[in-house]
Order: structure tokens, then sequence, then C-alpha cells
């Protein structure tokens, strides 16, 4: 076993170096894809913590992708905060408003549950598009964020990516994550045995949102441009729940997996933005058929395979 | 005061379409246990559907046409039903929730490549004419029409239900699946006979929406949210509570788009929906549903 652990820690140093070292030897175009990759895989990860681990099918990430982006557009731009703090700050103001709704909706259930959130979203774009102070529907363009490199933004992401596996490995190993996967298995049971199911699912739930409002924030010093109806959009859940579910809901591995194959996808089909959703969709009902366990699930269950096992060992 | 009667009577007409938006949706709810998300999708499809055949046959009118668009949609429904998504009945709600939700995209995007994003209206002759009543309100013949169809529709879904053989034996399943299967009912089928019925009424709730309002490939959502709505006031499964809750909604939308302007007509909707949402999960007249 003590082998098997040594080689797995060796594997993930060489990828680490590999990935670090991607800034020095490759070129602007796949600098820009890993990056893609690494804050989608962080998106896809902290879905995949409430989907995936706490039960909490949430259609309305984009709740807080749009409260990250906007944030950040809005102290750097106003208050000209250092982007570092407006980054911050948009987690910050991701999870006060998490806090805030979730009286409301931690009282639906299930589909209820995803619906409501979604509509929360919905409901944030058209205020958003009526709100002056951010320039309504028209959008805010967020200059500072020009100045950072490739270099720089790579570094930040990998910085994202790498610590939002981090973070989820080290949930899952502490009495939260002990917690969450008893309650998934059976939560009346679990109640039972002590486990508060509605505090364990809103620890996830601010996790979950601080951490996408920051990453909501990296991801908008790239993309430079806000609007409200692109920012709290649907179209960012759909592809959090296909990285999930194609490389496997419930996994740590798995978001990293379909974050890949996301971010090829639409590389390979970007001048068919509409025939690259529609081919998503078609591998997520397919992925569903065949192997709803996602890619990493079903290969770790077929050969017992895992690099990032949150299991004990005896 | 004077003001206020014209969003009141639109509102009131709006209900009626809504409640046959949510119909579909309502009935699969609570028969099959499974959330379609592809609802509202289905819909535009159903009104695009209209839209070609209108085009290609110039004889038919929007409402002619549904003697053509109403047994494609049946059929559409059925086959998704049987194929697809009973292979995941009895799985939780997330698998068929997902399926769902990929089937939605893939609807959107497919008329999105097929249709380009423009604007649709589905034209006819009634959405000018309007009756006068005083001189501060107007009926609107084509949301009238709309509010009469709605209503005529969840009637008849209601005597569907509750006199016929198919509609006894699509409550059995619903009630206890078991027990139906005992009694010889092949409840998978029964489940794609359902599923074809909501999307037929969805097919008829598509050319309502078709012809009060503009649609693109990417409306469905937007109405599977007011579907949703309709459930969550109504209750799953209650006739009078789809009236309802198309009503609550309709009434709320105008409103709230007369108090705080036309841009937060959908906003104070959505608002009255996540209120009571909070309040009563289960529905204004709901009872609470058994586990499992």
């Amino acid at each position: 076993m003590t082998n098997i652990r040594k080689i797995r820690m060796a594997l993930l140093v060489l990828v680490g170096l590999v990935l670090g070292s991607v800034s020095i030897f490759g070129d602007q175009y796949t600098k820009l894809l890993l990056m893609l990759a690494f804050l989608y895989m962080a998106l896809g990860q902290f879905w995949n913590l409430l989907g995936g681990y706490a039960g909490l099918v949430s259609l309305g990430q984009q709740i807080f992708i749009g409260l990250g982006g906007y944030t950040l557009a809005v102290t750097v731009l106003y208050y000209g905060f250092p982007i570092w703090l407006g980054v911050l700050t948009g987690g910050v103001v991701a999870v006060l408003f998490a806090l805030v709704i979730s009286p409301a909706i931690f009282r639906m259930s299930g589909v209820y549950f995803s619906i409501g959130t979604w509509v929360v979203a919905e409901s944030l774009a058209i205020w958003f598009s009526n709100w002056e102070y951010v320039e309504m529907g028209q959008g805010l363009f967020i200059k500072p964020a020009k100045q950072l490199s490739v270099s720089q933004l790579y570094y930040l992401a990998m910085l994202v990516g790498v610590g939002s596996v981090a973070l989820v490995y080290w949930v899952m190993r502490s009495k939260l994550g002990l917690a969450l996967m008893a309650m998934r298995n059976d939560p009346g049971a679990s109640e039972t045995c002590g486990v508060s199911v509605f505090r364990n699912k809103l620890y996830c739930y601010l996790i979950s949102s601080f951490c996408t409002g920051l990453t909501a924030g990296v991801l908008y010093l790239n993309m430079v441009f806000i609007q409200p109806y692109k920012a709290f959009g649907i179209d960012w859940t759909v592809a959090l729940v296909f990285i999930a579910i194609i490389g496997g809901i419930g996994t740590i591995e798995g978001p990293i997996i379909g974050a890949v194959i996301y971010v090829l996808l639409q590389q390979y089909l970007s001048d068919y933005a509409s025939v690259s959703m529609l081919a998503l969709g078609v591998v997520a009902i397919i992925i569903m058929l065949i192997v709803p366990k996602g890619i990493m699930g079903t290969i770790q269950e077929k050969l017992g395979f895992e690099i990032l096992s949150p299991r004990r060992y005896l | 005061m004077e003001d206020y009667l014209q969003p009141i009577l639109n509102g009131i007409l709006f209900g009626g379409l809504y409640a046959a938006v949510g119909v579909g949706l309502s009935m699969i709810f609570g028969i099959v246990k499974q959330v379609n998300l592809a609802h509202g999708d289905l819909m535009i499809v159903a009104s695009y559907l209209t839209m070609i055949l209108i085009s290609g046959m110039s004889f038919l009118t929007p409402w002619t046409a549904l003697i053509l668009v109403i047994p494609a949609m049946f059929l559409v429904g059925f086959l998704i039903q049987k194929y697809l998504l009973n292979r995941f009945l009895g799985l939780g709600m997330e698998p068929p929730l997902i399926v769902a939700f990929g089937l939605s995209i893939i609807i959107q995007n497919g008329l999105l490549v097929l249709f380009s994003p423009d604007a649709r209206l589905l034209e006819t002759p009634l959405a000018i004419m309007s009756f006068r009543i005083t001189d501060l309100l107007y009926i609107p013949v084509i949301h009238l029409v709309a509010c009469m169809v709605g209503v005529a529709l969840i009637i008849l879904l209601h005597f569907f239900l509750s006199k016929t053989f198919l509609g006894r034996a699509i409550r059995a399943a619903s009630d206890d699946e078991n027990a139906a299967q005992l009694m010889g009912i092949d409840t998978r089928n029964i489940y794609a006979w359902a599923m074809g019925i909501a999307i037929a009424s969805a097919a008829v709730a598509g050319t309502l929406v078709g012809t009060t309002s503009i649609f693109y490939p990417h409306t469905g959502p937007q109405y599977l949210i007011i579907a949703f709505g309709v459930i969550i006031i109504g209750g799953v499964g209650s006739m009078a509570g789809t009236l309802l809750g198309g009503l609550v909604l309709g009434l709320s939308q105008l409103l709230g788009g007369k108090i705080f302007g036309p841009g937060y007509q959908l906003l104070s909707g959505y608002i009255i929906l996540l209120v009571l949402l909070a309040i009563r999960p289960q529905g204004l007249l709901g009872r609470a549903r058994r586990a499992g």
C-alpha cells in the first residue's frame, strides 16, 4: 500500500512540475487552454461538492459567478481596489449572498432546490440589467485587468485550480466530508446518529459559493467584459453539470477530466458555438445511458484505480 | 384605481395561458415523478413546427395547424418517455433531471442551428382585434382566446383523467405503481402515454404563446420557469391548483410591471414565486407528499 502511495505522490509532483513550467515552454494558445481548463475544473469541483457530495443539485451556480464577476468590476472600476482585493471581495459578496438566501432556498428540497436556485439567478439577471449603477444591460468593461500578462493569469488560474482540488480533498477528509458521505448514503440514518443535515449542507453551500465567486473573478480577469445575461446565464451551469457528469459525479478526479474534455470540445467547435453545446447535450445523455458514473467513476469501479481518493487506509 | 383595471384584466387572461403552460409539466411531475426540464423547449418546438406548416401550406392558420401539430408532439413525447426517460425510473430525481436538461440544451441549440436566432411570431388576424368596454378598458381578443383555450385544455384533461379508462390507468399508476401492475397495467407504457399527452398539451400551449408573443430558440426555459411557478403555487397534479397558480403568476407579473415598470414584469413574478417556494414548498393547495 505504501508503494502505491509513493508512486501516486511522485506522479502528482511530476504533473505539478510539468504544469508549472508550461508558462516557460508553452506557447500562448496552450497557456490559454490550460488556464480555462483550470478555471472550469475549479468551478466543476464546487458544483460537484454540492451536487455530487451534498445532494444539492444546484442549477444556480451562475448566481455566484455573476456576483463574483460584477463585484470585481465594480470594486476595481468604481473604488480603485487592487485586482487581488477585487477578486477576494467577489468571493465575500458571493458567500454573503448565499448566507442571505440560504434560509429560504434550504426549505426547498430536491428538484425544488434546483429550480429555486435557477429562479434566483434569473431574477438577478433581470435586476442587474435594470440597475443603472452597473450600466444596466450594457455591461462593464474591466479595463484594469488588461494590465495582467497571460503568464500571470495562467499562474493565478493554476493556483485556483490546484487549490480547488486540494480544498475539496481536504473537505472530504474532514469531519464535514464524513458527514456528507453519510448523508448521501442515508440522510435519515445519519441524522439519527447526530449528523446535522441542515448545518452540513449549509457549510457546503457557503464553501461552494465563496470559491465559485472567487474563481469567477479570475475568469473575468481573462474575459474582461461582463454583461448581466451572460454573467447570470444558465449556460454556466450547463457547462458545470456536464463537466461533473462526463468526468464522474461525486469523484474528485471527475471534474478534472471533465473540464479538459469540455475545454477541448469548446475550442475545436469554437466556430460553431451552438453545435458544441448540442454535442455536449448528446454526450451527457449518452454518458447517463451507458456509464452513469462518468468516466472516472467507471474507471474507479472497474479497476479500483484512484489517484485522489478521500478514502482512509488502515 | 382605474389605471389598475387593465393590468388586472390582462393578468387574469395571462393566468389562463400560464395554466396551460404548466399543466403538462404538473401531470408528469405528479404521475411519473420525473421533472421534464425540456417542457418549455418542447413547447417552443411546437411553435416552430406550426410556423413551418403555415409557411408550407398557406391555407393553414395557427389554430387549424394544431390538427397536425398535436399528434406530432404527442408522438415526440411518447417516444422520449418510452425510449429515454423510462430507463431512469426508480433511480431517484437527479439522473432523469440531468437527461432532460441535456435534451433541453439539444433542442435549444438544434433550433438555433435550424432557424437562426431571429424573433418569430405566429401571425393571426386576432392579434390586432380588441373589445372596447370603457375608454380605459379593452379586452385584447388574442389574450381572451388564449385564456379560454387554456382553461378548456385543463377541463378537458381533468375529464380525461377522471372519466376514461386510460386516464384512470394513468392515475392508478401514479398512486401505486405496484398495485397497478398487479391489476395488469403496463406502467411503463402508461408513463409513455402520459408524457405523450403532456407534450400534446405543451403543443397547444406552444401555439398559444407563439401567437401572443414573440419567441426565439432560447425562449423555452422562460416558460419552464413559469410552468414551475404554476406547479409551486398550485401544488402538483391538482387541476384547480394549476388554474390558481396561473392566475397568481399572471397577476403578479402584470401588476408588478404596472407598479415597478415593464422591465420588472418577469422579476415580480419570480419574486412571488420564490417567496411562495420558501413559505410553502408543497404549494398553496397541495398536500404534503409522502416520501418516496
